[in-house]
């Protein structure tokens, strides 16, 4: 095994095991921000290393590694804007919290009432 | 080897996304299945690719691109169905 085979697979197996933390997570997760966490964050910082692992074995000039590429930057900017903007709206639409939820900085206080005034920021 | 480690990454993350499925049915309000969704499709955007670099066909990396740069399209419509209440 050639240090290049290794550098792939070891990629690939760091993509799959972040991927499937993730994945766990938004089955997991008590309520919808939680799941968007999940699937903004873990997700995409799976399928980074997963397309690392398409670069390294095909090479960064070849079509693989290059599309490759475009699909990590693509990523990088749709994920995030598509978790923004789903959290936001169901914020403003009011799907609610998890009952343990500790502190709403945005709005009301959602599980006991007045402790973000005490914390003083918001 | 290395095409031996893209089949079996293509057909990990196929089965990982299919664990999603789970959410996709059971998920409480449309907004969780919206998360589902998103997520199977970041993942069918890796399969596909990985697929792509194991079988050396380039004419999947089309779809691939595809999928990855339309696929927030279903947040981003619902979410300003949601806000706005026009479409």
């Amino acid at each position: 095994m050639t240090a290049r085979e290794g550098a792939v697979v070891v990629l690939a197996a760091a993509g799959f095991f972040f991927t499937l933390s993730g994945v766990v997570g938004i089955l997991r997760m008590p309520d919808l921000y939680t799941r968007i966490q999940c699937s903004s964050k873990t997700i995409t910082m799976g399928a980074l290393p997963a397309l690392a692992a398409v670069v390294v074995g095909e090479g960064p000039v070849s079509p693989y590694g290059s599309r490759a590429l475009f699909v990590a930057f693509l990523l990088l900017v749709v994920n995030p804007l598509s978790s923004h903007t789903l959290a936001r709206a169901a914020y403003k639409t009011g799907v609610p919290m998890w009952k343990g939820a500790v502190i709403d900085q945005v709005g009301q206080p959602a599980g006991d009432q007045g402790r973000s005034h005490e914390n003083g920021d918001g | 080897m290395i095409g031996m480690t893209f089949g079996v990454a293509c057909l990990a993350g196929l089965a990982v996304a299919g664990l999603l499925v789970i959410r996709l049915v059971r998920g409480p309000t449309v907004s969780d299945r919206l998360v589902a969704v998103n997520t199977i499709a970041t993942q069918a955007t890796l399969a596909v690719i990985f697929f792509a670099a194991f079988a050396q066909r380039t004419v999947y990396l089309d779809v691939s691109l595809w999928l990855c740069s339309f696929s927030y399209l279903t947040t981003i419509v619902w979410s300003r169905y949601l806000e706005r209440g026009l479409l």
